[in-house]
Formats: C-alpha cells, sequence, structure tokens
C-alpha cells in the first residue's frame, strides 16, 4: 500500500514494510467478536534484540502521501489520542487556511520534524512548536483526519460537498450519549508508539488553529485494543481478546472500508467512514461477574479467546455447534452472545475496521472506574456500523456492563498524492 | 503568570528605533551581491507597478525546503515581495529583516494556497531574506541607490508615537486610580459597607488596565495586589484584596480595613511616581498586551482574583481592555510590517468584545455580572476559548516590533 516518501527519513522504514502489506484487520462489531478470515497470517512479530528493536520503532515513519490517508490499514499503535473540534471561523477562507496548516504540519509531524521552531533565535519570539517530541522520533505517527456531518451544513458554503448519504448516526439503544462528548465538525485521530508523540501532534495542530477552531472533546487511548496483521491480539479492559477477527485483508478493506464513488464526492475517493464511540465499562460489576458467565457474554473463553465451539483463538466460530454435554438445541455459543450478534455471518457479510484503544479518565463523578473502549471502526458506509449497533444495542448481553456515553461519525477523505496539496482543497477551488 | 519581560523600571532611550533607518543607510553594494547556486538573477529585479517586483517561491530543492527568490537584487524604493509555497511543507513564512530587525513578512505561506505578497520601501543596504525552517533560512538581499524611505520616521516613527501615546495612557489610568484609591479611602473612613463597596469595584478597572506596569515593579504589585494563596507565611497580608475580604466576606469595616485603605492610597501614589516618567519600548507593550490575557486567563476565568467581591469579570473586562489598548497604540506600525496579523488581531478583539457584552449589567456592582460558581461552571470554559483564540496572534507580535 504506502510507498516510502522522499520526506520522511526513512532508513529502516524499508524493512518494516518489506512483507508486511500494512494492512490491519477485518472484523466483527465492538468488544471481542469471533472471526475465521485472517487466521491464516503469521501473528508473532519478527524476532529483533530488544534495543534495535526499540530504536526501530522510534524511527519508524509511515508515508504521509497516498491513496489513502494513514491510520486506517496501518497496523495499530500503542497510543491514541482522538480529538473533536468545533469550527468557530465564520468564513470559508479560515477553514480553508486552518486545512492547507494542518495538511502540510500533518505531513512534518509524521515524519518526525517539529511544525516551526521550538527555540527561535530572536528573543521576543514565542516557539512556534511546543517542543515536548523533540528527539522522540516519528514513532509510527499517523494522523488521519475526517469532516463531521456538521462541517457540511452551510456556515462555510459546503452543502454541496457533502458526501450522499452523510449525516449523524441515528439515536441507538444502549446509548447515554453526552452531548459534550458528541459530534464535532473535525477531527483527528493521532496515533503513535509514544503517547507524548501522539499528544504533541493534537496539541500543536490545535494551537496553530486556535482562532478558527476549538477543541469539543477528546480521548487519551492506552492501548490497542484491534490487532493488525501480523499483530498479536490485545485484549480490553474487560481482559477479553479484542479484535481477533478484524479485516486484516487487502480484499475485505476493498470491500468494506475504503469508499470509491458511492459518495458521488471524488474528494472521498480512497477514503472512508469514521465511527467514534466512548464507551464507558461498569468495571467493577464486571470484575464481580463470575467467568462463566462473562465467557458466555462474549462467546469466547477468556485466557485463549477461542469460540465456546473451538478450541483456539482462531478456530472458526459455529455458531450452530451445540453445547456438548447441554440440553439439545442449546448453541455452544449463546446466540445473544456478543460474536454470535457481531459476527459477519449473522449479519449479511457485514464486516468493519474496528481499530479502538483502551482509555481511562481516572474516576467518575460517581466515585468508579471512568475507563473504557474507545472503539473507533472505519467502514464504507455509516450503515455498516449503524446495522450492527442497532443489533448489539438491543440484544447484546453485554450492555448490561457498557453505556455509549460519546459519539461522532466523520467522512475521512483519500490520501493526499503529494505534497503541495491539502484536505479539503477541492472545497474552496 | 510572569511572561516575558515586561515593563522596565530604567526607562529606556528610544534610540533604538532609529535602527532601522541607519542600518538600511550603511551599505550600499549591488555589485558584489550573492553567488548562489540557487541562482537568482544576479541584475535587479523589474519596477512594475512602482514597485520593484520580487518572487519567492518556497519549494523542494533536491528534497529540501527552501526559498528561492528570482532575484536578489532591487533598485532603492518601494518592494514588492509575492511569496508562494509549491511544496515545502516545512516553511511557512517569509520575513525581509534588516540585521534582526523585521520590515515585512507575511505567514501561512502554506503549500497549496494562493500566492501573497508584501510591500516595503527599501533604502540602499543590505537585508536579508528569512525563511525559518528552510534548509537555508537566511539568503542576502540587496537594495542599490540611496533613496530613503519616503514616509519620514517609517515603521520606527510610528512605533515611536505608539508608545508615547501608551505612556500617556498608562498616566491617564494611575491619575483615575489616584482618586479611586482617595475615595475609596474616605468611604471606608466612614465606615459605610455598601459605599465602600462602590468605591472598590469603581477603583479596581484602573489597576487592572494597566497591571503588566505595575507588576514590573517587583515590591509595589505585591503589596497591592497580592491574593491570600500567594503570602508567604509570615508576611503581612496587604492592599487590595484583604479590604475586599473585609468588605465582601466579613462585611465590617475595622480599623484594620482603614490602614489597608490608606495603604493603597500610599502605593497607588508612589505608582504614580514611579510611572510619571516611564518610557516604554515597542515590545513592552505588545508583551503587556499579551501578559494582560494570560491575567485573564490564569486568575479571572479561574475566578481567583475577586475571591469574595465576584468582581472578577470586571477585572476581566479591565484586563481585555488595557490589552486592546496597548495593541491600538502598535497597531499603525504592525500594519506596514504584518498587516494580515494586524487585521486578524483587530478581528479577534472585536470577537471578545462582543462576546464580553452579554455580561455586562448595569445594574451589578461594577458594571458586570458577578462572577458566580454557577457562571463559571457554565461559562469558563467558553471564555477561556475566547481569549485563547486572541492571545495566540497577540503574542506573536512583540518579536514584530521588538527594538533589538
Amino acid at each position: 500500500m504506502e510507498s516510502p516518501s522522499p520526506a520522511t527519513p526513512g532508513v529502516s522504514r524499508r524493512t518494516f514494510f518489506s512483507g508486511s502489506a500494512a494492512v490491519a484487520g477485518a472484523g466483527g462489531l465492538l468488544i471481542g467478536a469471533g472471526g475465521a478470515a485472517a487466521a491464516a497470517s503469521a501473528m508473532a512479530p519478527a524476532a529483533a534484540p530488544a534495543v534495535d528493536r526499540e530504536a526501530e520503532r522510534a524511527a519508524l515513519a509511515y508515508p504521509f502521501y497516498g491513496e489513502h490517508q494513514a491510520g486506517i490499514d496501518t497496523p495499530p499503535q500503542d497510543h491514541l489520542v482522538f480529538t473533536a473540534f468545533d469550527v468557530t471561523a465564520l468564513t470559508a477562507v479560515e477553514l480553508q487556511l486552518v486545512l492547507a496548516k494542518w495538511s502540510a504540519a500533518m505531513s512534518e509531524m509524521t515524519a518526525g520534524s517539529a511544525v516551526g521552531k521550538v527555540e527561535p533565535s530572536r528573543e521576543h519570539a514565542i516557539p512556534v512548536d511546543t517542543g515536548e517530541a523533540t528527539d522522540l522520533g516519528p514513532q509510527g505517527l499517523t494522523l488521519t483526519l475526517g469532516f463531521g456531518p456538521s462541517l457540511f451544513d452551510g456556515r462555510f458554503g459546503l452543502e454541496k460537498f457533502k458526501p450522499a448519504g452523510f449525516t449523524q448516526l441515528p439515536a441507538m439503544a444502549g446509548e447515554s450519549l453526552n452531548p459534550a462528548m458528541t459530534g464535532g465538525d473535525l477531527c483527528i485521530q493521532a496515533c503513535s508508539n509514544d503517547p507524548q508523540v501522539a499528544y504533541h501532534a493534537v496539541r500543536n495542530l490545535a494551537r496553530m488553529a486556535r482562532t478558527a477552531v476549538k477543541t469539543r472533546w477528546t480521548v487519551l487511548g492506552f492501548g490497542r485494543a484491534s490487532a493488525g496483521a501480523n499483530q498479536s491480539t490485545p485484549r480490553n479492559l474487560m481482559g477479553f481478546k479484542d479484535g481477533t477477527r478484524n479485516i486484516k485483508e487487502p480484499e475485505d478493506f476493498a470491500q468494506h472500508v475504503w469508499v470509491g464513488d458511492e459518495a458521488k464526492q471524488p474528494w472521498m475517493a480512497g477514503g472512508s467512514y469514521l465511527v467514534a464511540r466512548k464507551i464507558h465499562m461498569m468495571i467493577e460489576t464486571w470484575d464481580e461477574d463470575s467467568i462463566g458467565d462473562q465467557q458466555s457474554i462474549f462467546g469466547r473463553n477468556k485466557l485463549e479467546g477461542a469460540p465456546l465451539s473451538g478450541v483456539k483463538e482462531h478456530d472458526a466460530p459455529d455458531f450452530h455447534a451445540a453445547l456438548a454435554g447441554g440440553p439439545a438445541d442449546t448453541p455452544a455459543i449463546p446466540a445473544d452472545s456478543h460474536i454470535a450478534l457481531a459476527a459477519h455471518e449473522n449479519n449479511g457479510g457485514t464486516k468493519i475496521l474496528r481499530r479502538g484503544y483502551n482509555f481511562t479518565d481516572g474516576l467518575d463523578s460517581f466515585g468508579r472506574l471512568d475507563a473504557g473502549l474507545m472503539f473507533l471502526s472505519f467502514q464504507k458506509d455509516p450503515e455498516q456500523f449503524i446495522a450492527l449497533q442497532r443489533k448489539l444495542g438491543g440484544m447484546d448481553r453485554l450492555n448490561e456492563y457498557i453505556r455509549h456515553v460519546g459519539s461522532g461519525v466523520f467522512a475521512v477523505p483519500g490520501g493526499l498524492p503529494a505534497a503541495g496539496s491539502y484536505y479539503g482543497k477541492e472545497f474552496f477551488a | 503568570m510572569n511572561t516575558s519581560p515586561t515593563f522596565r523600571r530604567t526607562a529606556p532611550a528610544f534610540a533604538a528605533g532609529a535602527v532601522v533607518l541607519s542600518l538600511a543607510l550603511a551599505g550600499c553594494g549591488g555589485a558584489a551581491s550573492t553567488a548562489e547556486s540557487a541562482a537568482p538573477k544576479g541584475d535587479a529585479a523589474p519596477v512594475s507597478n512602482g514597485a520593484a517586483q520580487i518572487t519567492v517561491s518556497v519549494e523542494q530543492v533536491d528534497g529540501k525546503d527552501q526559498c528561492v527568490p528570482d532575484f536578489s537584487t532591487a533598485p532603492a524604493g518601494p518592494v514588492t515581495f509575492t511569496i508562494s509555497n509549491k511544496d515545502a511543507s516545512g516553511v511557512s513564512e517569509v520575513e525581509l529583516l534588516s540585521d534582526k530587525r523585521i520590515l515585512g513578512e507575511r505567514e501561512n505561506i502554506i503549500p497549496g494556497l494562493k500566492a501573497v505578497n508584501f510591500t516595503v520601501t527599501l533604502a540602499g543596504g543590505e537585508y536579508q531574506l528569512y525563511c525559518p525552517g528552510a534548509t537555508t533560512e537566511t539568503k542576502p538581499f540587496t537594495v542599490t541607490g540611496d533613496a530613503a524611505p519616503a514616509a519620514a520616521g517609517g515603521v520606527a516613527g510610528l512605533l515611536k508615537e505608539g508608545t508615547e501615546g501608551y505612556a500617556k495612557y498608562v498616566s491617564g489610568q494611575v491619575d483615575s486610580l489616584v482618586l479611586a484609591a482617595a475615595a475609596l479611602q474616605k468611604a471606608v473612613d466612614s465606615g459605610d459597607v455598601a459605599a465602600s463597596q462602590q468605591a472598590y469595584a469603581a477603583a479596581r478597572p484602573f489597576f487592572e488596565r494597566i497591571e503588566p506596569v505595575a507588576e514590573s515593579f517587583p515590591d509595589l504589585d505585591p503589596a497591592l495586589d497580592l491574593r491570600v494563596a500567594d503570602v508567604e507565611p509570615g508576611a503581612e497580608w496587604t492592599g487590595f484584596h484583604p479590604l475586599e475580604e473585609d468588605l465582601f466576606e466579613a462585611k465590617a469595616i475595622t480599623e484594620k480595613s482603614k490602614a489597608l485603605a490608606a495603604g493603597i492610597v500610599k502605593n497607588v501614589g508612589t505608582l504614580k511616581t514611579l510611572t510619571a516618567e516611564l518610557e516604554y519600548k515597542p515590545e513592552e507593550l505588545a508583551n503587556g498586551a499579551s501578559g494582560l490575557l494570560e491575567e485573564v486567563q490564569s486568575s479571572k476565568i479561574t475566578g481567583e482574583e475577586e475571591a469574595y467581591s465576584k468582581l472578577d469579570l470586571v477585572d476581566f473586562a479591565a484586563n481585555v481592555e488595557g490589552s486592546q489598548q496597548a495593541f491600538e497604540y502598535l497597531k499603525p506600525a504592525l500594519k506596514e510590517i504584518d498587516a494580515t496579523l494586524t487585521e486578524q488581531i483587530a478581528t479577534q478583539f472585536e470577537t471578545v468584545t462582543t462576546a464580553l457584552a452579554d455580561y455586562k449589567d448595569p445594574a451589578a456592582l461594577g458594571g458586570w455580572k458577578p462572577y458566580t460558581e454557577e457562571l463559571k461552571k457554565t461559562d469558563a470554559a467558553k471564555l477561556t476559548q475566547l481569549i485563547q483564540a486572541l492571545q495566540a496572534p497577540l503574542a506573536k507580535i512583540s518579536e514584530k516590533v521588538a527594538t533589538v
């Protein structure tokens, strides 16, 4: 997919890319999910001495320019800063400037460069780059930009650029959304192997746009909760493997993730739709639930992550298999378990790419752990998510332990072809 | 809370402001200019529309971000620099310098956006084209001939007028503060709590508008404006805020209150003496303007400044007004240096002023709504965003007007 760009100091980059088509995975929905497709790809990361690995991780730079934005089929990095913004500017010209500035700055930061002087020579100068990412390296930083439906509401004359059918997500069961953590005109998904690098990127993007854009909500993810190609499956905060059946193959990306001309907007070609859901977990009550119940809620066992119909994590779940020693017609995987409800086999083949992260915000106002999953998914059409979530929100036994508290849907434009282009350029021609 | 150097006590002669012109007259060497490989043409730029025309392309040259002017020499007189960025994402501004002084500049020179330009009137001499972030950041630029810029004084003259105007503004505020402090003392001495509260609210804005000037006197500011949290253990707490506590919290006037009021009068008198002959540098106005907005964010929006009286919005408005005044005095010169930025700041001031109007309340003490816990809860984030959007561009002007 991504070819090395001359702007990146890519000493070790080629080695990283050779072999990995750098494609992340296929899926069911939300937490956990079961699957078959990806079982073939090897899961163990290449072995290398620890010191080299660390240096390579720091130097890892993904090309900024290409057919698709990075941060979608890029194997999930370890850390996330997700931020949604409101545009406060009143004119299209100001918005244009923000998008052009951001595009240039994103290309610099993803290559590990500062976005201006950390230490300007003139005494009275204000440092342009805030400096905290200095010398850390690019750390696999990807910055993925999305446009919310509200951006096309007419304030900037962009109605005619709105992708076909693009609207806010409908209200669904199982959510108690906080308006302060919902929506946004723009979003940035920053992912990196170093949390400070991701934080620096979003901080500086927000700063350089301060007169035109304000931060609406933000979530810091501290551990990836989905697997890409060649990655082992991580665990969510409920202790279960998450992302086992995620989309990993290019064919699945083509079929389920990348937008072609369906949006009726050339700028969306090669793009995708990002759904963001901040999902609060009732961690304390979950922790006191029995293992049997936990496993039947997910439809997988806890340690191995195998579907309850199988033995190994990547065994394809068999939703028709009967429960061994159970009453007749009792399925091994309960029909109202999370993986049964989310599986593409039971949803007309629908898959989405999950790219979520675990998060914590300390304690909530009731004194409970404020933590959960920052669910992020990419799909060719938001309807894919909506259909799955309607089903899950209504029937999923997991709902007893989760609440959707934040939400947003964003149209993610295709990648930029080369330096000199910027996101949204077509809007201002 | 303390930013960059604010106003100094010593009165610096403004002579430094003349630097622009004297430097500009220094060299005269069009001939020996550059022999750069990235080859701007050696001959002088053509003159059209009354100005020499220089086109600067910001672009990648052999994979490196560079600034490439088509000419490195121009005849004395007006010179227009037209700049566009083709594909160099590491560069976003271009300045014309005389030594370190910025004569003209454009920011937001971003790949993919249309070309922008600025025009400066230059006398013969050596200048530098400065492109921060480029692989070669500084390129020499030579002006031939000796024609002095037409406008006598130019930017330096405008800055001098601005700093002198600001000095008068400060004197005016201090004079009013002296009167208001006297009125406050009179009310306190009379024992009338309500009248004292009125007088307290009336006095505060005069101080808050010029707070950075007061802050430049290291003993005076704490004596007048220290908040209880900042009092060193064992030290005496004086000034406005212990009196505020008496008037608004205890709602009782004691002998201590009267002593506090007398202390305010004395210290305000000292402030008048100290500021009487003060001269200011342009960068001090700029830092003061930005510093006032820092004050707003760090102590007014948080409600710490007027914890007892809830007059934080009175101070807030006064800080913003003082900041705007300092900006206004710099504006004529700043327009010459960076018209776009000047316009942007002016617009942001307007936005803030308009938004603040919602908080006016003629019936309330000091003319502004009390900054209650409820109001803070609902509005603090909005106010913060407003001020941050103003401070971001405003903070940039100091280096542009600096006389060093």
